[in-house]
């Protein structure tokens, strides 16, 4: 098993060098570079450049330099943890992402939670009741949610919250709390704004996941070891959760892999309709604005999580299941 | 006595419906039977005769749309003295019904791979039963847990307890959950099929470890099958079931010697077995109709077909063909534990024109990897497969290109399984139509003809071709399986299992009418089967294959009056006859597994001095054996 995990994990090198040439190559593609449209914008504005600061800059950012050698810089420092400066911030990338991650992990994690909590038990109620109208009326209110625009429904909670609640219009603190230290006052203010941004991203997740877990427990149920599991005299909820439902967890496990990269990319509409101060709303003006090494590091972010996402899943799918520990493939 | 003693179980009335759309489904009608202390009943019926249905109401473990309307089940169990329980009338959640189930009546399932969770050891799960029922320290359940694992045959139970589904052989799942339903001293097993899925070695197995159980703890038995072999070495009693309903009851003696209604005596006369004369057909109990204007114009298609350009000798001939699959183990790299698997070792044999051979063997022996070799659905390891035809012997395996597509014609296949064999989203025109369609036969009319003309052959009405698959039955399906087999009047036939997934009474049906085809259609056939009977009833010779070795080629009266390699011999021993004055012999095959090389005698295996080779014991009859052995010990 050890020796296992250790080649699985040197298996992510070659893939993460893959994506960084592949991710470098992207933002590298677009006709021009940060100081062309920087020069541009200087121009169309009326004001005069001047042609040597320009050229200064351009060799302060390593402009003149070949593309492979400015891969190498980037790529490398990416291993100590320079990220590259941002042009538009006029800030290292590390200083720009550094508190919109805190957040995002943040509304990411409580909605993956919340997501759960939801989907799960109405899930199993929807799958070992089928057919009946609890499964239909639950279903009916998750594809509700599921149905709803996200953006639309952000803006009605938030009008609602406003209304009953007094909770300030937008963000994840009270105007008052911003660019202060951490404090109680603080803490209360982020979880009175953060319930918002959870259900309006959670909702559409878990009509998805209600079905899946239906779906995939509904397919398990019909299996006969589940009738062996009866016959023995289990109670019926024990045997539920012993047998089928462990059984119908794969899914859910091999989707972990699809959730890390979400915390950083997901929901950026939502975001950007409730100025949330994550990172989906950095990662599209970053692409906008061609500022390379920003969007670059977020690319490449978004690709390691992915790769530790499904290195995470593998390893729980092999300790979970010993059908993927135990058996090996066969060739033809 | 049986009449003064007190019923075990008592089946009154009995009535089960399903809830289905558009209705419901009476699947039990008024059923009454009992099961006395330490007897076996069998509960015999075909699929869909509602036996099962019987059995999940004893437990009541009924899927959620089906109900009980009617009747009493009622359990007195001998270890109290207090009136009986009628398990019928018990609530959904009567903690009296939980502790019934598993812990005073149990149950054996038919799967023995998917009647056992993956995810969990085989020690727990047995465990799990146990202690579900009686209070007992960790260590106090695992040690009766390894003794009972012990008990029904695990070589060794310490391991044997740390042990998942998927790594054991289908006998020993099965002897796990032999454990699973004994563990609790059970007054009653229910044992649903419990052999079915099994190869008929192991079966003997598995019937003698039961037998041998049930004496030991003096417990009852119902069994369910639908194999009158099986029953014959059971049961006590016997209970025939027919759509829900009792045909017929009594002691197995009057049953089997004596049997009055009519769907027993058919079921009893649509059984292969091997006192069978010469040219004696199967009585099938549905039989189907037959178009000999069909047929007139299919032979001489055929006729036609094989025309081409034959010499004399074998049609085809498989010589010293081997197959080797690669099994890699642990991790996706290297290939340091890459174990190499022989699944088909030496095989030789002919096959000549219009004759039928048999290929004889249990799950993994590669009988069916001979069969994909022949058909290049695999490459050989080496050896050779040759065809008569186009002037000459055609080396099969060296065809490229347009020869190998017009080879392709001359090979069809039948299969195991008729439901997943069709593409349930073709109509069965369609699928009829698609051999034409490939090798480009004849225009639209003509091929529009030849279908209509196979749906006759096999006794269905031309006007079903526009339906789907699923509304044809198991044995119809078949059918339609052979006629597209037929489709592109094909040299050689290859029917890998064509019955063993249907019932007896239309295994008989599907067998007369490959039977019918093949006399009047002059087919070449390899009839690839583990069932003893089955091939005794349609072919010429027959080959016996074990560990992917042929290990006896002799014609049909050869090999069941004179077999001479001990695989054979125990094979022919284990076959469950119906027939009370063959009963099987447990103690012969019960434990001395035949697999295992060693139990053999010293002629039959290779030596320092001497390897197999293919000894003639008599006028076509070949066994493998050490070339320096007395060929009289052959005979022997």
């Amino acid at each position: 098993m050890l020796s296992y995990l250790v080649k699985r994990a040197f298996y992510m090198v070659p893939t993460l060098v893959l994506t960084s040439i592949l991710v470098f190559v992207l933002i590298e593609l677009p006709p021009g570079d940060y100081l062309e449209s920087y020069v541009a914008e200087l121009l169309a504005a009326g004001e005069t450049v001047d042609p040597k600061e320009i050229e200064f800059l351009r060799v302060e950012y390593g402009f003149d330099r070949p593309v492979w050698e400015r891969y190498f810089k980037w790529a490398s420092g990416m291993l100590v943890g320079d990220f590259g400066y941002s042009f538009e911030y006029q800030l290292p990338v590390r200083d720009v992402i550094g508190d919109r991650l805190f957040f995002t992990i943040l509304v990411t994690f409580f909605t993956i939670i919340f997501t759960w909590i939801v989907a799960f038990p109405i899930g199993i109620y929807s799958a070992t009741h089928q057919y009946s109208w609890g499964d239909y009326g639950l279903t009916f209110f998750g594809l509700l949610g599921l149905a709803t625009p996200n953006f639309l429904l952000a803006l009605i909670m938030m009008y609602l919250a406003n209304r009953w609640f007094g909770t300030s219009i937008g963000g994840l603190v009270d105007p008052d709390y911003i660019d202060q230290p951490l404090s109680l006052g603080k803490i209360m203010s982020v979880l009175e704004h953060l319930w918002i941004p959870v259900i309006v991203i959670g909702t559409s997740g878990t009509a998805a996941m209600i079905r899946r877990v239906r779906a995939n427990l509904l397919d398990e149920l019909r299996k006969p070891y589940v009738t062996t599991a009866r016959a023995k005299g289990i109670p019926e909820f024990r045997g539920l959760m012993k047998y089928p439902f462990r059984m119908s967890l794969n899914f859910f496990i091999a989707d972990i892999g699809g959730m890390l990269p979400q915390i950083i990319s997901g929901a950026e509409i939502v975001a950007i309709v409730m100025s949330l101060e994550t990172t989906g709303p950095l990662l599209i003006q970053a692409l906008q604005s061609q500022d390379m090494y920003l969007a670059g590091s977020f690319l490449m972010m978004l690709g390691f999580l992915t790769v530790i996402g499904v290195l995470i899943s593998d390893i729980a799918l092999a300790v979970l299941d010993p059908r993927i520990r135990l058996q090996g493939g066969v060739s033809r | 006595m049986a009449l003064t003693q007190r019923a075990l179980l008592e089946v009154n009335n009995l009535q089960v419906s399903f809830d289905i759309q558009g209705g419901r489904v009476e699947a039990v009608k008024d059923a009454s039977f009992s099961v006395y202390p330490g007897k076996v009943l069998a509960l015999v019926g075909e699929s869909g005769s509602g036996k099962s249905v019987i059995a999940q109401s004893i437990l009541r473990i009924l899927p959620r749309n089906g109900s009980i309307d009617g009747g009493s089940i009622l359990f007195n169990d001998p270890s109290d003295e207090n009136e009986p329980i009628d398990i019928a009338k018990l609530d959904d959640r009567d903690p009296l019904l939980y502790e019934l189930r598993g812990g005073r009546i149990s149950m054996v399932f038919q799967e023995p791979m998917t009647a056992l969770s993956p995810l969990h050891t085989i020690g727990n799960q047995v465990e799990e039963a146990l202690t579900l029922h009686h209070k007992k320290s960790a260590s106090e359940a695992r040690s009766d847990t390894e003794e009972i694992l012990k008990l029904v045959g695990f070589p060794n139970p310490e391991q044997g307890y740390e042990m998942y589904s998927f790594e054991l052989s289908g006998g020993l799942r099965q002897r796990a959950v032999i454990a699973m339903a004994l563990i609790c001293n059970p007054a009653m097993v229910i044992a649903d099929e419990p052999t079915t899925a099994l190869d008929v070695t192991v079966q003997a197995q598995i019937l003698g470890l039961m037998k041998e159980l049930q004496k030991k703890f003096n417990t009852a038995i119902l069994l369910i099958t639908h194999d009158l072999g099986v029953v014959a070495n059971m049961a006590d009693d016997v209970v025939v079931i027919y759509h829900g309903k009792i045909m017929e009851s009594g002691p197995i003696d009057v049953i089997y010697n004596r049997p009055q209604h009519p769907y027993l005596k058919a079921l009893m006369a649509a059984v292969p077995h091997f006192d069978m004369k010469p040219g004696e057909r199967l009585v099938s109990l549905r039989d189907m109709g037959k178009d000999n204007s069909a047929i007139h114009n299919l032979a001489h298609k055929f006729r036609a077909s094989a025309a081409d350009e034959k010499m004399d000798g074998p049609h085809l001939k498989v010589e010293n063909l081997h197959k080797e699959f690669m099994i890699r183990k642990g991790t996706w790299f290297g290939s340091q534990n890459d174990r190499k698997v022989v699944a088909v070792d030496d095989v030789s044999f002919e096959i000549k024109k219009g004759e039928c051979l048999g290929l004889v063997g249990e799950s993994g022996s590669g009988k069916t990897t001979v069969s994909k070799l022949i058909m290049r659905a695999l490459s050989a390891t080496s050896g050779s497969v040759s065809l008569n035809g186009s002037g000459g012997m055609v080396d099969v395996l060296a065809l490229q290109g347009d020869e190998l597509m017009a080879f392709r014609r001359k090979v069809q296949m039948i299969f195991q399984d008729p439901f997943s064999s069709l593409n349930p989203r073709m109509t069965v025109q369609n699928i009829l139509r698609e051999p034409l369609a490939i090798h480009d036969v004849g225009n639209n009319a003509d091929q529009q003809k030849d279908i209509v003309d196979l749906m006759s052959l096999v006794g269905l009405d031309p006007r079903f071709l526009n339906r789907y698959p699923h509304s044809f039955s198991g044995g119809q399906r078949q059918r339609i399986g052979i006629a597209r087999a037929l489709a592109l009047h094909p040299d050689i036939m290859i029917c890998d299992e064509p019955v063993s997934a249907l019932d007896v009474s239309v295994q008989a049906q599907v067998l007369n009418l490959l039977n019918d085809l093949r006399t009047e259609l002059g087919l070449t056939s390899l009839f690839i089967s583990h069932n003893l009977a089955v091939v005794n009833y349609v072919a010429d010779r027959i080959a016996v294959m074990c560990q992917g070795k042929l290990v006896e080629l002799a014609s049909r009266e050869q090999l069941f009056e004179n077999p001479s390699h001990p695989y054979t011999k125990t094979l022919l021993a284990s076959v469950p006859y119906p027939d009370l004055d063959r009963l099987l012999d447990f103690e012969k095959v019960t434990f001395a597994s035949s697999m295992e090389t060693d139990n053999w005698g010293l002629a039959f295996r290779p030596s320092d001095a001497g390897k197999l080779v293919r000894m003639r014991v008599d006028e076509g009859h070949f066994v493998l054996a050490n070339e320096n052995c007395d060929v009289r010990e052959l005979s022997a």
